[in-house]
């Protein structure tokens, strides 16, 4: 029997999925639990399993499809024990032909019948032939394409060009009036090389671009001495060591960025745009930004305000190398309240980052350097580090930005400051 | 028992082109051979006709040509029939050696004797040393198809002969009788008339190659043959024969009326049919219609599907090159890549004196597809420098174009080296061309292949070498 697997729910208020790629083919066989597709949703990608075990016959998408939940995604021919025995669709023959022999014939049947999408060029439709298998790979259908060649002939533009706008494939025809030019071409040969966007770059690129369209963005930054800091990060290393740990800056941030926020409570808020409101959040669910071989993720450490800086260590550590490996689940890398974003250990002595939507706040923290201040009179070496404080100026003036900045910079210069912060 | 990714079955052109292409694209692949590698087409069918023909075609030259052209043999001609017999088998072996290499070389595992799928999954390979049951994951049919033998006339293979058997003679037959004038009958019994031997053709319809190529084409054949000799029994209905003493008695009938030819041989070549009943294809629950061609879809899989079929077995036109097409096909499709049979044209080929060749449609096909307004033109290789210099002026090309967009929809000739000239058309056609991108595309000279820019040239209605007054409207006229 052709059996239909539907994508799965995926999480909590997800409604769809990129498909990444497929790991399987038609003609596979699959056994039930194993993993079929690679999906991805907001920033995770997780592995879809199959309920059933069969063979596959048809796949319904193509990698950077966009994927309903309960949509089908394949077909498969549910085995009977494929690979076994079942012989005898010539069985049938006999009177009393036995129970397993007849869906067996009916399932071959059922196979009959694989439709070919797209449909095959027809023989109006004017195309050379590389231009016929583009538009095939690209699951476009052809005869459907206003051709602007000579003639009406389909060029190979018109087929990449529904693509832009399409990602579904399936009855796209140009859009009328629409027209983005076109990067000039840059020479011969291999000057340019046209890869989709799709997966988790295709994402980001939504995400940044959704936040900058509404968020309108201010940056408010500064130096801090962070000798004492140092100091007092030396000081644990021992204790990180016996703890079977290491601790970096990071968690110690986040301490004082927790902290500083009780006191300036609309930095740990979001703006509902759907209804034009203003969501106080009483949890501390802190996101950072990682650096991973397939882009940024943001993965999220849960109610950090309640965990201690050898757990928020241990956790940080455990999200960055499973983000790394593109293993996190997509519950890890939702629900953020605020971001922080560090990438002082790469370089740079200022950013002005993007705020993850719908947040309205995200600190950078940049590299430590040592730097000479006139103190007293007296010329003195000291450890600096440099912050930022971006806001969303529809909530923060920035007044308030600069006094959080003073507040949590405190906090950073003073590492005793924080025990005053213990609750 | 051994295990394969993919197993062919069939090693023509269909069969061994999808095992090296499956090989290449990383599949662990066993082709499956009854006979010789190369199938039919390697070994009976295309190229030792071919040889044949090519060898009458320089015997008839040197009586006819060269004469005219001053060259002079002393005494006959004398054919040594082993000798080219020989020569042609010698052919058959190089392509058949090729093949072998090339599998070989891809790494593809052959196996020799006679498939039959025990189920979907399974198929055994009986050999003179046993029998085998191979285990593939997928499965290619290729197996071709063979003449169709009529009520009243087995085959010998040596009095009684299809195609086969006539390609083994070693000796020049006096009298041949060939029982249907299609392209296998013509081929052979012009490369016989052209060795002497007397040929009558037997044929159903009221003119030859009727319904497989342009009935203009046809007729140039048609007066070619007529003129060289052989007979040709129109409306006739071969009904018995009868072996005397001293020749075959061959019975037909014609509007009612039975009349005997005697002959030496009879050759037989009625059609082909596909092998859908052999290679037990109903253990694995293979579907075929009602004459026996396996039902496929646009990527030529069956209704089982792990199995696929190409070539002759899955339906018309059963040609060697659409074979060859499919067999890339189905390899890339079992990989995953999206394919699918997608060819606007299969160009079709027929190596009568002069040969012929099509690709696209014909007028009547171009009218039933819907377009219709046509231009059509013809030109005649008597107005082309090298095939006077050929001394094979015979035939000429014929260019069918949609009248609103002048796009090219069909191209027929008859003439010399169509069957090579005929591949411009099917780019051409493939392309999408123009019949100006034809006439605008410098062509060399003097070459045949002239002929084609003036045929398009034509088409338009101005050609440089035949008469076409006043000139006729300009590209401008069709919309761009």
């Amino acid at each position: 029997m052709a059996t239909n697997v539907k994508l799965p729910e995926l999480g909590e208020g997800v409604s769809e999925g990129e498909l990444v790629k497929w790991l399987v083919q038609p003609g596979d066989v699959v056994k039930a639990d194993q993993p079929i597709a690679e999906v991805m949703t907001d920033k995770a990608t997780v592995e879809v399993p199959t309920p059933i075990a069969g063979t596959v016959v048809e796949l319904k998408f193509k990698s950077g499809d966009v994927v309903k939940v309960d949509s089908i995604m394949l077909v498969l021919e549910a085995s009977a024990g494929a690979s076994a025995k079942v012989v005898a669709p010539v069985a049938a023959a006999k009177p009393a032909a036995p129970t397993t022999a007849q869906p067996t014939a009916q399932q071959n049947f059922v196979a009959a019948s694989p439709s070919i999408s797209p449909p095959v060029a027809d023989a109006k439709t004017l195309a050379t032939p590389a231009t016929r298998r583009l538009a095939r790979e690209m699951s476009v259908d052809i005869n459907t394409l206003n051709g602007t060649g000579l003639a009406g002939r389909v060029t190979r533009d018109d087929v990449l060009s529904t693509k832009a706008g399409n990602s579904m494939g399936t009855g796209a025809t140009r859009a009328p009036g629409l027209s983005i030019p076109r990067p000039a071409y840059q020479g011969g040969g291999g000057a340019e090389e046209r890869v989709a966007m799709i997966g988790i770059r295709r994402k980001i690129a939504e995400n940044m671009q959704k936040s900058k369209a509404i968020i309108p963005h201010f940056t408010i930054m500064d130096q801090a001495n962070v000798t004492a800091l140092v100091a007092f990060r030396e000081s644990l290393k021992d204790y990180a060591e016996k703890n079977d740990t290491k601790i970096t800056y990071l968690p110690i941030v986040i301490k004082a960025m927790i902290a500083t926020i009780r006191e300036f409570p609309m930095f740990n808020a979001s703006i509902d745009d759907a209804t034009s409101e203003i969501v106080y959040k009483k949890y501390f669910n802190i996101g950072f930004a990682a650096d991973t071989p397939n882009g940024l993720m943001v993965p999220v450490i849960k109610n950090a305000d309640q965990k201690t800086i050898v757990e928020l260590s241990k956790e940080i550590l455990d999200l960055s190398k499973r983000a790394r490996e593109g293993r996190l689940k997509l519950e890890e890398m939702k629900g953020a309240s605020i971001t922080i974003t560090n990438i002082g250990s790469i370089g740079g002595t200022y950013a002005t980052p993007v705020i993850n939507h719908p947040e309205v706040a995200i600190i950078g923290m940049y590299k430590i350097d040592e730097k000479p201040v006139i103190k007293n009179g007296q010329l003195e070496a000291i450890k600096t580090m440099n912050y930022t404080v971006t806001a969303d100026h529809r909530l923060i003036d920035g007044a308030v930005a600069a006094r959080f900045l003073k507040s949590f910079l405190e906090r950073i210069e003073n590492p005793a400051r924080l025990m005053m912060d213990m609750i | 028992m051994q295990n394969y990714d993919i197993v062919v079955i069939g090693s023509g052109p269909g069969g061994y082109v999808a095992a090296i292409r499956a090989a290449q694209l990383g599949f662990k692949t066993a082709i499956i051979e009854r006979e010789s590698l190369g199938g039919v087409c390697l070994n009976v069918g295309c190229i030792p006709s071919k040889a044949m023909i090519t060898a009458t075609h320089l015997l008839h030259k040197a009586q006819h040509n060269f004469p005219t052209m001053g060259l002079k043999i002393k005494g006959d001609i004398e054919v040594d029939m082993k000798q080219l017999v020989t020569w042609k088998q010698s052919v058959c072996d190089k392509m058949s050696g090729g093949v072998s290499q090339l599998l070989k070389g891809n790494s593809v595992v052959i196996l020799k004797g006679e498939a039959e799928f025990k189920n979907p999954k399974e198929i055994s390979v009986k050999s003179s040393s046993g029998t085998e049951l191979i285990q593939g994951k997928y499965f290619i049919i290729a197996t071709g198809s063979r003449p169709i033998e009529i009520p009243g006339f087995k085959f010998d293979e040596k009095d009684v002969v299809s195609s086969t058997g006539a390609l083994a003679w070693d000796q020049i037959p006096k009298r041949v009788v060939t029982i249907g004038g299609g392209y296998i009958g013509l081929e052979i019994s012009s490369y016989l008339r052209k060795l002497g031997c007397e040929v009558t053709v037997i044929e159903a319809q009221n003119s030859l190659l009727a319904g497989v190529v342009d009935p203009e084409c046809a007729q140039v054949v048609t007066r070619k043959l007529d003129k060289s000799g052989v007979k040709i029994v129109y409306g006739a209905k071969a009904k018995s024969q009868k072996k005397t003493k001293d020749a075959y008695e061959v019975t037909i009938e014609i509007n009612g009326k039975d009349e005997v030819i005697k002959a030496d041989k009879i050759l037989v070549t009625v059609g082909r049919r596909p092998n859908g009943d052999q290679s037990n294809l109903k253990a694995a629950g293979v579907v075929t219609d009602e004459r026996g061609f396996v039902k496929v879809d646009a990527q030529r899989r069956t209704n089982i599907s792990n199995i696929f079929a190409i070539g002759d077995i899955c339906g018309q036109p059963m040609l060697a090159h659409k074979a060859s097409h499919e067999g890339v096909l189905v390899a890339e499709v079992i990989k995953g890549y999206n394919r699918v049979y997608d060819a606007k044209t299969v160009p079709a080929v027929v190596f009568t004196d002069p040969e012929i060749a099509a690709a696209g449609m014909t007028e009547a096909e171009a009218r039933a597809k819907g377009f219709i307004d046509l231009k059509i033109a013809k030109f005649p290789f008597a107005a082309n420098g090298r095939a006077v210099s050929m001394m094979e002026t015979e035939g000429f090309i014929k260019m069918i174009a949609d009248s609103k967009t002048n796009v090219l929809l069909g191209v027929h000739i008859v003439g010399p080296e169509a069957s090579n000239l005929i591949s411009e058309a099917v780019l051409a056609i493939e392309m999408g061309a123009r019949i100006e991108d034809l006439a605008l595309s410098i062509h060399p000279h003097p070459t045949l292949g002239e002929a084609v820019m003036e045929c398009a040239e034509a088409t338009l209605g101005h050609a440089i070498h035949i008469i076409q007054k006043p000139l006729a409207s300009t590209s401008k006229t069709a919309n761009a």
